[in-house]
């Protein structure tokens, strides 16, 4: 029996109170954040189901290796590793030295920052953003904000968290900025994401400015967000047009954003408030010397 | 009676979520563009079999469910969604007299309906880039319609969803 006569509301009063609802929704997303985590945290194990088609081609990838390949990613690493660990001996004697300096000029010194690896989940997200899924949440503690990185350069930031996945926003992302410097000669710069995976723009570059092509940007620092010093990109063109205001400017991102699988969340340590740390330097400068 | 109500209605969700998970799911970079959109699809059909029962507000939910899983700003996909469905019920009968052939081109129109619905939105919010490619979903809509309507109304009819 079909219940005929209990329709209850009509259906343009539904798709009016719909509407009215998800407009509101839309004006107050900045304000949601806690709704959008616990319907997020709700809905995760869904994503972790959608992964598994994918997380099963890796495994089936895996396991189907012949010895042949496996010995020559051995061999691969092995070199690898031993040039980092060479480079790795090197990077400790400068760290020492620079901490030395540092302490003489009674600047705080460097911390090092907690890491921690997570990889991306195979989920698709809105096709008109820049968004990567991590399988690490606010359980593990992750939180908004957070830089992530992977081998190579910044990847982008933690804008959203549930409790067992994040979501990260990468460099590209059109409404994604960073603070960065040129490491030749300091200059601070603004790095805007374009909406285009393998391009950054700098915007509001005077043309007087002294940039070229082949410059590394790195982050400054200067945002609050991310720790000073990581690679973010490379200057590929600088074109200073007499009929623009300023030059555009365009860099290509060092992180592999089209095909990134692993990256390293970090917690950056606040260098204020840290008196302790920094004497204890000095005092090794001193022993040292 | 009561029995039979209450032994159907699980299987309606469960396809609703079935079709959330399939629209999450990762595709090869090559079909990605083409990716049908399963819960509209699942949807446009139980708001057309029983429109009493799943119309605008499963369709409001199922919407911000989506907009959760991608990220995007909530209310988008809720809004577009609402709307498709709306149209839905409003000429279900015409609908479910329709040939086959002839309703996958009603729904493959209802898809592009819909992405137009979210690039509006998207264009309002955040000023999105138009790009034809937004249409290839209700191709592969258009040409899913049929299979996934026979699956669905065989579920219907066996489970004796009402």
């Amino acid at each position: 029996m079909k219940p005929i006569f209990v329709r209850g509301i009509s259906i343009q009063l539904r798709l009016t109170l719909a509407i009215v609802l998800s407009v509101a929704l839309m004006l107050a997303n900045d304000r949601l954040e806690p709704v959008r985590q616990s319907l997020s945290s709700f809905l995760s194990p869904l994503q972790y189901l959608a992964n598994v088609p994918g997380l099963l081609l890796d495994w089936s990838a895996e396991s189907l290796a012949t010895r042949n390949m496996l010995e020559k990613q051995n061999k691969e690493l092995m070199r690898q590793q031993l040039l980092m660990s060479e480079r790795l001996q090197r990077f400790e004697q400068l760290r020492q030295e620079n901490d030395r300096l540092r302490a003489l000029l009674g600047s705080p010194v460097h911390m090092d920052a907690r890491k921690m690896v997570a990889e991306v989940m195979e989920v698709a997200s809105d096709p008109y953003r820049h968004y990567v899924v991590l399988n690490k949440g606010s359980d593990s503690g992750v939180f908004v904000g957070q830089p992530v990185v992977d081998a190579f350069g910044v990847v982008g930031q933690v804008t959203q968290v549930s409790k067992l996945t994040s979501r990260v926003l990468l460099v590209s992302d059109a409404s994604h900025g960073l603070p960065v410097r040129v490491t030749r000669n300091d200059v601070r710069l603004v790095a805007n994401g374009t909406g285009v995976l393998d391009e950054i723009e700098l915007k509001h570059v005077a043309k007087s400015t002294d940039i070229k092509a082949g410059d590394l940007l790195v982050t400054s620092g200067l945002g609050q967000r991310f720790p000073e010093g990581y690679p973010v990109a490379r200057v590929t063109q600088v074109i200073k047009d007499d009929g623009q205001t300023y030059a555009s400017v365009l860099a290509r991102p060092l992180a592999a954003l089209d095909r990134i699988r692993y990256v390293l969340l970090i917690w950056p340590e606040l260098e204020t408030g840290t008196p302790t740390e920094f004497v204890e330097p000095d005092k090794d400068a001193e022993v040292k010397s | 009676m009561s029995y039979q109500a209450a032994h159907g209605r699980p299987v309606a969700w469960l396809t609703m979520l079935l079709g959330l998970m399939f629209q999450i799911m990762p595709l090869p970079n090559l079909v990605e563009a083409w990716r049908p959109d399963w819960l509209l699809l699942v949807l446009i059909y139980w708001s057309m079999a029983l429109p009493h029962r799943y119309n605008i507000l499963t369709a409001f939910m199922m919407g911000i469910a989506l907009d959760v899983l991608l990220g995007s700003v909530l209310g988008i996909r809720a809004l577009a969604f609402s709307l498709v469905i709306y149209v839905v019920v409003l000429h279900f009968q015409r609908l479910r007299n329709f040939p086959l052939w002839q309703q996958a081109f009603v729904v493959a129109l209802l898809v592009s309906f819909y992405h137009l619905v979210v690039f509006w939105a998207e264009f309002v919010i955040d000023g999105a880039h138009f790009n034809i490619s937004l249409f290839l979903p209700a191709v592969a809509s258009l040409l899913l319609w049929p299979w996934v309507f026979m699956i669905l109304r065989r579920l219907r009819r066996h489970y004796k969803v009402r």
